[in-house]
Order: structure tokens, then sequence, then C-alpha cells
């Protein structure tokens, strides 16, 4: 099986919330403020019940959040 | 230059330390002793005072840590990295064990060539076994270590 890239807008979106931080991002989510430091920096993927708590928290489309870059040519 | 480390990653390096230090006076202790064939008064004695040791250091440790940091609980993320370690814990376990019933069943078969070379005494067992415990528990610290840092993707 071949292994995809997710990558996410987090970082960004967190910026168009009048900065809304990490720490106001994460107690929302209901995770730690290093989860959060982790997704932005692609160094964790979430579980799909806390990408769509993050997706939530924007106000917005999970697909808006989260892309899936497939490595199949 | 400054590692900025979580509350997590900071308990788990208490832990470690606490773990290499008291169980490496326990082993240098036992080297010492490595003389002995019974697991008795002495032995048991080193080896309750290095449980009290690693318990009344960590309750200490953890307090500190808990009055200098705010505790975070676990999420998921934490819960992955954990399961993990313990996998890999488990397979340091598992190696250990197989490594003392193999040594004791070669030991057992080579006594006759060799009777008073090969000698598997239960002090050398016990040692061996909580030294297998002790590394399987180190496997699993530093995995979580590598863990938070490298991150998981």
């Amino acid at each position: 099986m071949s292994k995809g890239r997710i990558t996410n807008n987090v970082r960004t979106l967190r910026f168009h919330r009048s900065e809304m931080t990490q720490q106001e991002l994460a107690e929302k989510v209901g995770v730690t403020r290093q989860t959060v430091i982790a997704i932005e920096g692609d160094k964790y993927s979430p579980s799909l019940e806390v990408a769509f708590r993050i997706a939530h928290a924007f106000g917005v489309p999970l697909e808006e959040v989260f892309q899936y870059e497939s490595s199949d040519p | 230059m400054e590692m900025d480390l979580s509350y997590q990653e900071k308990s788990i390096l208490g832990s470690l330390l606490a773990m290499v230090i008291v169980y490496g006076y326990y082993f240098a202790n036992a080297l010492r002793h490595a003389g002995e064939s019974e697991f008795g008064g002495g032995a048991i004695g080193r080896l309750i005072f290095a449980v009290i040791a690693i318990v009344v250091i960590q309750i200490v440790y953890q307090i500190i840590l808990a009055l200098d940091s705010k505790p975070e609980p676990k999420d998921e993320r934490d819960v992955l990295i954990e399961c993990k370690a313990y996998r890999n814990g488990y397979f340091a376990l598992g190696t250990g064990a197989f490594l003392v019933i193999g040594g004791v069943i070669m030991a057992v078969l080579a006594r006759d060539a060799a009777p008073t070379r090969i000698i598997v005494t239960p002090f050398l067992i016990v040692n061996l076994v909580l030294l297998f415990m002790v590394l399987a528990e180190l496997v699993k610290l530093l995995t979580q270590l590598f863990y938070y840092r490298r991150g998981l993707r």
C-alpha cells in the first residue's frame, strides 16, 4: 500500500481567527497544546474525530483544514 | 540550545533518570556479590531498597514537576505514543525471557561437559530476569521520548 501525506492549514486558519492561540484551539478541541504544535508541524495526523473537532472549532468543512496528497501517480 | 519539553516528556525523563540511577546502583552492587548462589536475605534487602528508592524518587519528582509546571491530561497522541512504546518494551521483555530460558537450558545441557565451570544459581537467574525487566522499561521510556521528539507520521 502506498503511503500518502496529510497536510493541514491549521496555522493559517488560526491566523484568520484573530490569531487564536494554540492553547485556545487545544482547549476547544480537547487535546494538549503539544498535540496542536505537532499537528501544525506535520508531525502528527490526528484521529478522524479530532480532525472533525478542529474543523468544527474553525467553522469550516474538514477538507478546508486537512488535505490528503496521494503518492500514487 | 533550550529544549521546549512538554509535561509528559519531563515526567518520562524523571522516570528514566530514577531508573538509571537506582538500578545502576543496584546492579553495580549485585556484580560485587556475583559469587553468591542463593537469592537470600542480603539480596532481597537490596532489591526491596531499590524498589522503595524508585517509588520515593518518583513521588518526590512528580510532586515537584506538578508544582513547577501545569499537569496536562493525556490525549490521543500521548496514548498512541504509549502504545508504540509498550510494543517495543514488550518485545525487549520477550527477547530477555527467551534469552534467560535459552541460557538456562544451554547451561543444563553443558553441565555434564564442564560441571565446575557452568553454574546456574537462583541469584543469577533472579538478577538476569530483573535486568531484562529494567531494560524493557528503559526501552519503553526511550521509545516515548523518541516519538515525542520525532513525531508520528
